[in-house]
């Protein structure tokens, strides 16, 4: 892993070889270090580190870009003469924005030296405390134990550099019946190691599988539905990452308004929906910078049920006379103040869903999605889970899931099963319908 | 389109496409740094072995990749890269263990491997199976994807022309709001050496060519979308080349623009016809993904899922009907995951899957083979890059034409009422690869043998042993069709893997079929 020094460096030679009227510099680099397990013992394991130098040359409007991962002072001239033939090359880019100046980032705090420095007995130790649980139970534990501490740093010819360093640690684990009649799921993205405690989580999969042995027969349909943390994130990612402002003026987005125009400052959900992006959450710190050294601040995405802001390239602000907004950094939504349990306690009849599997868009012009769901479902009754049910296929929209709340717990970090991403701090949400179109017979 | 004609085409739009005369797949660029690969390669086996590991490999790999994407008159993206580095794995205490690095030297290597071994040693302390490996022979080979037309060696000019006067096509069409299209080229240099003897050398190359034509209503609030036909390639730029792309935006236009005043379908059980350009996606998810020895297995519980497809089905399953065959093939021309020899140093191989629509056979790689009682792995390990761990990937999984001379036009003249559906849209399948749902890119109803009008907002779900079942006719191999996907994900770590699917437009009968715009 670079130092913030060492990656000026390179920066530095990257500018002093280029001819460009402008370059950009971008570096990523790290280590990561991962552990499988499946049937109760380790699967696959390893350790790797890499370190990408990417340069965007440009000509009056011509831009080409040229990566490598080779650092030597050759290899770096060698990247920034490709860079500048495909410049030479490319035709003008009506969209071209010159590239900023020094820029102000905010201050985030996400590396932590003892995650960095675990090694491969950390993985295993983890590792062992899950096969430990499964097996007392006479379960079958399957799971994943990923750590990373890596570096982004950024510069160009005009004097912008950013660095950034951060750490991460990631946990799933699914617990099955050796008949493979059960099955539970967990899972925890943090960026200490600290924050993880196999034991605790893992004990969540186990319970879920022993809870979920011989499910009940129940039909599709429309059902009162308790989303847990890491599928309402599933289908929020799914919203919040098209809410691209130029697809909304140009007419193919759901963001889209009739007649033209976009729903910016349109109430469409209920007051108590709010969601935005801050990097400099302590829950889930996100990066410092978007797209081409633009900082990353806090965004509103929707307040008090209202679109208050869509992302805007630098182009696209610039042509919409708007300020630029990045890409979301990360996804928060603030939620009520109980617990899952205490959603489930308020439920006279419903279902409550584990995790989501295999998300497609189905129809983008109201961001309908299918997928199904995965690893533990049941029936509850009277506020307490009754029995399992059979998985189902299911055909509805985030747009629908944030209409039909109907109570939210208190939020908290988990990833969406699908996306694997890291960066959501999420409610589960009690909805008034979710609309179950099939059966699966999986488990 | 033929060669000639496209460029016949482009000189009419006033571009001009000139392609190198090359026939051999060598990249312009060193490929490897140190000639002396086998005595890198040395240094690890001679580490590994010495710290008493029983097995190693090494794969020391580059990476070229170039895309180039444009919307309407505009280049969006010209970028290459090159990623350089070596892995390595070892078996100690029975145990796998994998280090990489970015750094292909002397010193890296040996501490790579040492770090490769302690990873091994510190999770053997929890191994509870010890690793058994199938045999394979030692090889000295070099395999190179035989290309007619280097793709890197074409010139970045000719390309961003080529797909410039693509958008400006789709945009002469009335009503056509946007275009945009792209190309991406991989050039994967690798060598590989074992402990078993193998030194091999391998240059493989892939394409992935594609349009995507929007209209947009703003009156009314709608819009509509056609991705191109085309589909990515294991061959050189000469797929790119020959590729119709003219009439195929043309029609994406107009099929944009029908789309708009199309009937939207009626739900119900409906007989299908599915192209190829549609069903070989539907072959990737519902017969390869369940066909993997690894989920069978429990291997993917935590992510890609276990199978319906268990141990206890090999050889008795009745998958499909009767004229039901698959076959698994790294093997196959042009195929996405053809190579010489898979990442365990297994030369590649072709292999019924589904015999007579039984299901006769699991894809497996070294680590796997015993676990069905087969002498020899079928050749399916691969590791998308040097920094990851190669593991049970899907060879190219093809459907069988039918044995009986039909065209298309002769499968629709004898269908009565039906949808045939066209090209990749929408997927999604459960965990264990029962339950799917598929769009499609165009839909048709057919009545009494013929095409009567396109339909809007379908979807088709089934149960996947029930819709293989349901097959009644496929057509013969002059209908076939070499589709595949560039980026299919599995693995932990994610990993991405290039596969191809063949088939022939077949017939489905009494299939689920969903309205997507009344779906909520």
């Amino acid at each position: 892993m670079l130092s913030e020094k060492e990656a000026k460096q390179i920066i530095d030679t990257v500018v002093s070889l280029s001819k460009a009227d402008d370059v950009d510099v971008a570096i990523n680099g790290g280590t990561t270090s991962n552990l499988r397990f499946a049937r109760n013992t380790p699967s696959t394991s390893g350790t790797a580190s890499n370190t990408v130098v990417s340069v965007q040359s440009t000509f009056g409007k011509r831009t080409g870009t040229s990566t490598t991962n080779q650092l030597d002072k050759a290899s770096l001239h060698d990247v920034v003469a490709r860079a500048e033939e495909l410049a030479r090359l490319a035709p003008e880019d009506p969209e071209y924005m010159p590239p900023l100046g020094p820029q102000k980032y905010p201050s985030v705090k996400a590396y932590f030296e003892k995650t960095a420095k675990v090694g491969p007995e950390f993985l295993a130790n983890g590792a062992s405390e899950c096969i430990k649980q499964a097996s007392a139970k006479k379960l079958v534990a399957a799971g994943f134990i990923r750590t990373n501490a890596g570096f982004n740093a950024i510069g160009n010819s005009k004097g912008l550099f950013g660095y950034h360093t951060s750490t991460t640690i990631g946990f799933s684990e699914t617990v099955r019946t050796a008949d493979g009649g059960g099955s539970g799921w967990v899972s925890r993205a943090a960026n200490k190691t600290e924050d993880i405690n196999f034991r605790q989580l893992s004990k969540i999969a186990v319970d879920k599988a022993v809870a979920s042995i011989e499910p009940m027969n129940l039909k599709p349909g429309k059902y009162v539905t308790i989303l847990e943390h890491s599928c309402v994130a599933d289908l929020l990612g799914s919203m919040a990452f098209s809410m691209n402002a130029r697809n909304a003026d140009e007419g193919r987005s759901f963001f889209s308004q009739k007649g033209g125009g976009n729903k910016l400052g349109e109430t469409i959900f209920p007051e108590f929906v709010n969601l935005y992006s801050d990097p400099a959450d302590p829950i889930a710190p996100g990066g410092r910078w978007s797209a081409g050294g633009l900082p990353n601040k806090k965004t509103e995405w929707i307040k008090n049920g209202t679109v208050a802001n869509l992302f805007y390239t630098r182009y696209w602000a610039e042509k919409q006379g708007k300020e630029p907004v990045g890409f979301p950094s990360n996804i928060i939504m603030k939620g009520g103040k109980g617990s899952l349990d205490d959603l489930i306690r308020s439920t006279k009849q419903g279902i409550l869903v584990t995790s989501f599997w295999y998300i497609r868009s189905v129809d983008p012009r109201t961001i309908l999605l299918t997928g199904l769901t995965r690893d533990g479902v049941y029936w509850i009754e009277n506020g307490k889970i009754a029995f399992p049910v059979n998985n189902f296929r299911w055909n509805d929209s985030p747009i629908s899931m944030l209409k039909n709340i109907e109570a939210m717990s208190k939020e908290k970090r988990v990833p969406p099963r699908e996306s694997g991403s890291s960066g959501f701090v999420i409610p589960a949400l009690k909805l008034k319908e979710f609309n179950f179109s099939s059966q699966s017979e999986a488990v | 389109m033929k060669r000639r004609d496209f460029l016949k085409a482009t000189a009419a739009t006033g571009t001009l496409l000139f392609l190198p005369d090359l026939t051999r797949a060598k990249s312009s660029h060193i490929r490897f740094a140190d000639p002396d690969l086998a005595a890198l390669a040395q240094i690890a086996l001679n580490t590994a072995k010495s710290l008493k590991a029983t097995y190693a490999d090494i794969r020391i790999a580059r990476y070229r990749t170039q895309s180039i994407n444009t919307r309407e008159k505009r280049v969006t993206n010209v970028s290459d890269a090159e990623n350089y580095g070596f892995g390595v794995r070892v078996l100690a205490n029975g145990t796998w263990g994998f280090a990489g690095s970015q750094n292909v030297t002397k010193d890296e290597i040996a501490k790579v491997t040492k770090s490769a071994v302690a990873i091994a040693k510190a999770n053997s302390k929890i191994q509870k199976e010890p690793v058994r490996l199938a045999p394979v022979g030692s090889v000295l080979a070099t395999w190179n994807t035989p290309v007619r037309i280097n793709p890197f060696n074409v010139s970045l000019n000719d390309k961003i022309n080529m797909l410039l006067a693509i958008n400006e096509e789709a945009l002469k069409v009335k009503g056509v709001s946007f275009c945009t299209s792209g190309m991406s080229f991989v050039n994967e240099s690798k060598f590989f050496a074992s402990t078993e003897g193998s030194f091999i050398d391998q240059d493989l190359f892939r394409c992935n060519p594609s349009f995507t034509v929007t209209a947009v209503n703003r009156e009314k609030g709608l819009f509509e979308s056609r991705n191109s036909y085309s589909e990515p390639m294991g061959t050189g730029f000469e797929y790119v080349a020959d590729y119709p792309w003219f009439d195929d935006v043309r029609l994406a236009a107009e099929d944009c623009l029908e789309k708009f005043s199309a009937k939207s379908v009626e739900p119900g059980k409906r007989d299908l016809l599915l192209h190829p350009s549609n069903l070989w996606l539907t072959i990737h998810e519902s017969v390869g993904h369940p066909t993997e020895l690894d989920r069978a297995m429990g291997m993917e519980a935590n992510y890609a899922g276990t199978s319906f497809l268990t141990l206890d089905k090999l050889g008795t399953f009745k998958f499909g009907s009767d004229i039901v065959n698959f076959i698994g093939d790294k093997t196959q021309k042009d195929g996405l995951a053809t190579c010489g020899y898979d990442d365990d140093g297994v030369p590649t191989k072709q292999g019924h899957i589904v015999k007579d629509g039984v299901f006769v056979d699991y894809q497996t790689t070294r680590d796997q083979a015993h676990v069905i009682n087969r002498k020899e792995s079928h050749g399916c390990s691969y590791s998308q890059s040097w920094a990851d761990v190669p593991f049970q990937r899907m060879p190219n999984i093809s459907l069988e034409p039918g044995k009986t001379p039909m065209t298309l036009n002769q499968l629709l003249a004898n269908t009565e009422d039906a949808i045939l559906v066209k090209g990749r849209g929408s997927y999604s399948i459960d965990h264990q690869r029962y339950n799917f749902q598929f769009g499609g890119q165009t839909f048709y109803e057919v009545k009494n043998g013929k095409i009567a009008g396109m339909l809007k907002d379908v979807a088709y779900q089934a149960r996947t042993p029930d819709f293989w079942n349901s097959c009644d006719a496929i057509c013969s191999k002059e209908e076939y069709w070499l589709g595949g996907s560039f980026n299919d994900g599995k693995g932990e770590p994610g990993q991405s893997n290039a596969v191809s699917h063949g088939c022939c437009p077949a017939r489905f009968r009494q299939v689920n079929i969903l309205n997507t715009a009344r779906s909520t």
